[in-house]
């Protein structure tokens, strides 16, 4: 079991729903007997296919297909989140997992063909992200989701040839932001990003490229939510045998607007006897890199088949 | 090519930058289509082999297993492929290199994370909370290059390290993992809009399938003196493997054609006072670096040469070193030529592969008509 001193900060304020989450999991886990999955080979295959889609918060609409598709019945209500009801009667309980991301959005496309960015998420309005976040982006692959497909791109970095010799000896050394992030998919001209289905407010993130590694480590942006909401999918796939109404909710906006996703599912579907969020410890939290172990979700979708199953 | 810190303070930004308006731009036809889809054909399996400075050896066997079936090469003991073309002098030799940038393990800590050096000059940030690859003996080993844990406030991230998710140095071995073992991040080619594409290591990825393409389409009845292929070794941490061969070649080469990237100013980062060679407007002669000066007249030899061919060529002065500085010191012109490349070094590193056809032509026209 991943032990919470194993659990590394990263960056930025620390994240105390995130940590007492993981911390709750990890004594929870720790004493929950084994539980008979037959879907629980699952978590591996949708933790990496989870981790290699893209939710900009506020923008899940293309993941939030992907999860419709998995879950044949299921709803998307008028916030957007993904609902899926299972059992009946009382007690009535939620069962949810936020499936969406910080990410950027095109918010202006220059004469020459390149593309400016606007973060959405991780800025108020929701938990703070790392202030290393947006440097990520410096030379590296990004995915700009176009109205016709994704159109892949890189954002711009300064060449280290060019740069050698003109920075000054204890020049101010800043971190890159996102207003410095110039992408580049090739074109050279507006029109011809407009010709790629390119339009203002189009979703952008960067390449989605999960790595495993170690004994079952996963490494992605946004891989623990990602792992948690793997967990919750192999949960309900292995149809557990529900004690009362379990509305099963995978929700958006979870970093934008006060948690609007999970706020209008109260509203809208409420009120339940007892809510539980599905989360997973990690470490390089906010990072392209952020880790989850496999095997912790193993655990979690013990634990969360056993809730659901009321014992 | 060497990111050079020797020379990097100097002040050539005064050199003007001379497109050649009268040559024809490079535009698709349907001839041309095919060129570029048999440039990217070579191109993209070059890109996505690894091979730090020394250890290039699978670049090196991909690019024997890319070359025409007529040619007969052979490694020296430095490590570099040599392919000779032709009889009689004055010998002219083409050089471009196989490695690129990286690290190498330098030790594993007890918590089994790696300690590296760098291989070659780069932004260390690039690297930090990236995908990571150890080369080891038994195979390739994944990790993750660490985040740092504080000094949040500044771009440069301290001395990277990689996780393999082993926990002890112990575990770190058992993967195979040991000092000298080479740490890169995973890449791959990836077309872009219209005629680009980026990847990791075009520098010099695009040099070595130049001549490769030149190679193929190089009419050897034509040729009225010896031409040398050389595809070298470390050259990113200075220049090692020209150094050799130059050694070895001495005085007999006339003329040495450095074949590497024109670093680009071409970006909205960098700033206009030189290098500004467009990227898709053709092969540059890179007439000044860091590490050699062309005579004037031999540029505008080259410059003709291209212009008889209707070949797309720019001219201009970037930074960095090349292959070719290591000859001169034997009495060898360097004549370098490149290709213009959108951010070096980096793992987006861009092109247009119209660069890769024009680089590829004027190779082999200057292999046959001078």
């Amino acid at each position: 079991l991943l032990s919470i001193s194993t659990l590394r900060r990263t960056g930025g304020r620390a994240d105390a729903r995130t940590a007492k989450a993981g911390l709750v999991a990890c004594v929870l886990l720790s004493a929950l007997p084994p539980v008979r999955l037959s879907a629980q080979g699952d978590v591996d295959h949708l933790a990496v296919r989870f981790a290699s889609m893209t939710a900009v918060t506020g923008l899940e609409q293309a993941m939030v297909d992907s999860l419709r598709a998995l879950f044949p019945g299921s709803t998307r209500d008028r916030a957007g989140n993904v609902t899926l009801t299972l059992g009946q009667g009382a007690p009535k309980r939620l069962l949810t997992c936020p499936l969406d991301e910080v990410g950027y959005v095109v918010g202006n496309i220059l004469p020459d063909g390149f593309l400016l960015l606007r973060r959405v998420g991780g800025g108020g309005g929701g938990r703070m992200a790392s202030p290393l976040l947006d440097q990520q982006l410096e030379g590296h692959r990004v995915t700009v989701f176009g109205t016709k497909s994704a159109v892949p791109g890189v954002v711009a970095v300064k060449s280290t040839h060019l740069t050698r010799g003109r920075v000054a000896p204890g020049a101010p050394d800043p971190v890159f932001t996102v207003d410095n992030a110039y992408v580049d998919v090739g074109a050279t001209s507006a029109a011809e990003v407009q010709g790629l289905g390119i339009a203002l407010l189009a979703p952008v993130s960067l390449a989605k490229r999960p790595q495993l590694y170690g004994e079952r480590l996963l490494a992605a942006p946004a891989a623990g939510r990602r792992a948690a909401c793997a967990a919750l999918a192999a949960a309900v796939r292995s149809k557990p045998k529900v004690r009362g109404t379990v509305v099963v909710a995978f929700t958006v906006q979870s970093l934008y607007a006060s948690n609007a996703g999970l706020a209008s599912m109260k509203a809208l579907l409420g009120p339940f006897d007892d809510i539980k969020t599905a989360a997973l410890p990690v470490r390089y939290l906010d990072t392209a890199v952020e880790t989850v172990a496999l095997a912790d979700a193993d655990r979690l979708v013990r634990e969360i088949v056993q809730w659901m199953e009321g014992r | 090519m060497k990111a050079d810190g020797r020379t990097g303070g100097r002040a050539v930004g005064v050199v003007a930058m001379v497109l050649l308006s009268a040559s024809p731009s490079v535009r698709l036809s349907a001839q041309d289509s095919t060129r570029i889809a048999e440039a990217q054909s070579v191109l993209a399996p070059l890109v996505e082999t690894y091979g730090v400075s020394r250890a290039e050896g699978p670049v090196r066997e991909a690019v024997k297993r890319l070359l025409p079936a007529w040619v007969k090469s052979e490694t020296d003991t430095a490590g570099n492929l040599w392919v000779r073309v032709g009889q009689g002098d004055p010998v002219v030799v083409f050089i471009a290199h196989l490695d690129e940038i990286g690290f190498r393990v330098t030790g594993i800590r007890d918590d089994g994370t790696l300690e590296l050096e760098t291989r070659g000059g780069f932004i260390s940030s690039l690297f930090e909370a990236q995908p990571a690859l150890v080369h080891t003996d038994k195979g390739i080993i994944a990790g993750v290059f660490s985040p740092r844990d504080s000094g949040f406030t500044r771009h440069t991230p301290p001395p990277l390290r990689v996780d393999v998710g082993a926990g002890s140095r112990a575990g770190a071995m058992a993967r195979g993992v040991s000092p000298g073992s080479t740490v890169t991040m995973p890449k791959q080619y990836v077309r872009l809009t219209g005629t680009r594409a980026t990847g990791r290591s075009f520098d010099d990825r695009v040099g070595c399938t130049a001549q490769l393409l030149a190679l193929r389409r190089l009419d050897r009845a034509a040729l009225k003196h010896q031409v040398i292929f050389i595809w070298s070794v470390r050259e990113e941490i200075g220049l090692e493997g020209a150094a050799a061969a130059a050694a070895s070649l001495s005085t007999t080469p006339r003329r040495v054609h450095a074949i590497d990237t024109f670093v680009s100013a071409d970006s909205p980062l960098e700033l206009p006072n030189f290098a500004v060679a467009p990227i898709g407007r053709g092969a540059v002669a890179r007439a000044l670096d860091n590490s050699s000066v062309t005579p004037p007249a031999y540029v505008d030899s080259l410059v003709q040469v291209a212009r008889a061919r209707g070949i797309a060529l720019q001219v201009g002065t970037t930074n960095g070193g090349n292959d070719g500085s290591e000859f001169t010191p034997y009495g060898v012109v360097d004549v370098a030529i490149g290709w213009p490349l959108r951010y070096s070094h980096s793992p987006v590193e861009v092109i247009d592969l119209k660069d890769v056809v024009s680089l590829a032509d004027v190779i082999q026209a200057a292999a046959e008509t001078w």
